[in-house]
């Protein structure tokens, strides 16, 4: 069904989307079997790169610089904790940066809603932290850290905000990429500052006072407080839960107008 | 008259001619119309009805409308002004190898193509065979969709495509590739379809094609519909206002022949006479 108008109502589009979930389903499941069907190690390099990147970082913190471990203890855990979300988020950002260009020949060939396309590189990347979630598992029976109750709702919680967030980050995104295409390359370097600016390596609670407001005001730091407060309860501030979904809702927005309004001049450029 | 199927309501598509597109804060926050320097209406104020069950020729010359009408129809390309309504499922034979995966194989490229174009489980499953059987790639089911050959590939992504039990069909010179007996297969399959009631929209530069399955022509010229009527005039109108066209190429090729005779071309160059050779002989 091709009605042209259904470009302006969000109500439409919702419907569209809706009505298009069976095929972001076989998108998703798509991108998995591909990312996998030719690889030796498959699976394991879903978790092989936090993972080996998260050791460095300990033994560089716990081993060399034994004296200031700058997240709690065990600080593997903490590493995980933080870092398997940080996967998420940063590899949907470039994904999502590039979701057009690199599906144009199926955007130029199927009539689906475009925001599919998006919400595909956000769930697909979402399914790969899910499954990475056993490696933590197994390190937290390891070293036999308990779970604190709060996680059965801080857990799902963190992961739809984190959802809602990329979704809306994704969209404005794709879209100004294909106008702008040197915005690829500067998402790059944008996410490696983010990196060092989001306290995935540390804790919030070890920065001087007067910083803490400029983590308390970044989305991504309260959300990967969140994950954490299911092993590390004193991370869970409910005031700071709803600061990041209200922003979280406002990037969606922000994100969606913009690819409803570029969405025609997109088309063309592709 | 019953409610057509197809309705383009005064459509324009604004392109540009340059590299440049206009800011990005125009593009945001104004809702401006008509072209400015450096840009051109791709098509401009189409408007026409299709009901069920026409066959339907779009006629022009390169980069004049044809696909970009085309792509509208099927929701790829979004009108800057007017508007399309298609009650129905379109089947767009345009680009039909976007689908598919090269790493994964024919068979899984199978599932998934027909899937992304709505095609539910189960069905794909009762017409699989058929599909596979239709392509003649029964020996590569199992192969990775990136070792076929170009031929193969487009043999398989028709086969599914055509498949689709849409009310609609869209189809974009797909027809030039495959080999001769495929083509034919093509030509057969999309009869069918034609005598199962459904809506064809075909682009094509082929007279014999056009007058084989249309019924109604479109002919387009720099973006406007100049030509709306009965498939043999549009296409007389076509040929002769392209008369030029031919004529020009007519004296290139005989210039190819020339330079060949004086061997500076190699003799495998050669094309097909076109029975010209008369004029030839008089002009060398």
């Amino acid at each position: 069904m091709v009605d042209s108008s259904y470009t302006r109502s969000p109500v439409a589009r919702m419907r569209a989307i809706w009505g298009a979930r069976k095929i972001l389903f076989l998108l998703v499941r798509r991108d998995l079997k591909v990312r996998y069907a030719n690889s030796v190690l498959g699976y394991m390099w879903t978790v092989l790169d936090p993972l080996l990147m998260s050791f460095v970082y300990w033994a560089m913190f716990s081993i060399l610089f034994a004296r200031n471990v700058p997240g709690d203890d065990p600080y593997i855990v903490f590493l995980l904790a933080g870092m398997l979300p940080w996967q998420w988020f940063n590899s949907t950002v470039s994904q999502s940066a590039k979701a057009l260009r690199s599906s144009s020949r199926l955007i130029r060939s199927t009539n689906l809603p475009r925001e599919i396309w998006i919400l595909r590189v956000v769930a697909s990347n979402g399914v790969e932290f899910l499954f990475s979630i056993p490696v933590l598992a197994g390190f937290l029976i390891a070293y036999q850290v308990p779970l604190h109750w709060n996680m059965l709702v801080t857990f799902p919680l963190a992961i739809v905000l984190m959802a809602v967030l990329l979704t809306g980050i994704g969209l404005g995104l794709s879209v100004l990429t294909v106008m702008v295409p040197d915005l690829d390359r500067l998402v790059k370097i944008f996410l490696r500052l983010f990196f060092y600016a989001s306290p995935v390596l540390y804790s919030v609670t070890k920065l001087p006072p007067d910083l803490r407001w400029v983590y308390v005001a970044n989305p991504v730091a309260d959300i990967l407080q969140m994950f954490r407060s299911g092993i590390f309860p004193h991370y869970l501030e409910w005031t700071h839960v709803g600061y990041t979904a209200v922003v979280s809702l406002l990037v969606l927005a922000l994100g969606w107008w913009l690819f409803a309004r570029l969405e025609r001049t997109v088309l063309k450029e592709l | 008259m019953t409610e057509p199927i197809i309705s383009v309501q005064d459509i324009s598509i604004r392109f540009h001619r340059s590299r440049r597109h206009r800011s990005l804060r125009d593009l945001l926050f104004k809702g401006e119309s008509g072209v400015r320097a450096g840009e051109f209406w791709g098509l401009r104020h189409i408007s026409f009805d299709v009901q069920p069950g026409e066959a339907i020729g779009v006629v022009g010359r390169n980069g004049q409308g044809k696909s970009t009408l085309l792509k509208t129809i099927a929701g790829v390309l979004i009108p800057d002004e007017g508007r399309v309504n298609v009650n129905g499922g379109v089947a767009p034979l345009i680009e039909i190898t976007g689908g598919f995966v090269g790493d994964l194989t024919v068979r899984d490229n199978i599932y998934l193509a027909a899937g992304l174009h709505g095609m539910g489980k189960k069905q794909i499953a009762a017409s699989f065979e058929e599909i596979v059987e239709f392509a003649e790639i029964e020996d590569f089911v199992d192969t990775p969709y990136k070792h076929l050959s170009s031929g193969m590939k487009v043999r398989v992504a028709f086969s599914v495509v055509s498949r689709l039990d849409e009310p609609i069909m869209l189809v974009d010179e797909v027809l030039a590739v495959g080999d001769r007996a495929f083509r034919e297969k093509c030509f057969e399959r999309i009869d069918e379809m034609l005598s199962q009631g459904r809506t064809l929209f075909m682009v094509s530069h082929s007279e014999a094609n056009l007058t084989r399955f249309c019924t109604r022509g479109l002919y387009l010229r720099e973006g406007t519909l100049v030509l709306d009527g009965p498939i043999q005039e549009v296409v007389d109108q076509y040929f002769s206002d392209s008369g030029d066209e031919a004529a020009l190429r007519r004296r290139h090729e005989r210039r190819m022949r020339r330079m060949r005779r004086l061997g500076l071309l190699n003799e495998e160059d050669e094309e097909e006479d076109d029975g010209d050779e008369d004029n030839l002989r008089t002009v060398v």
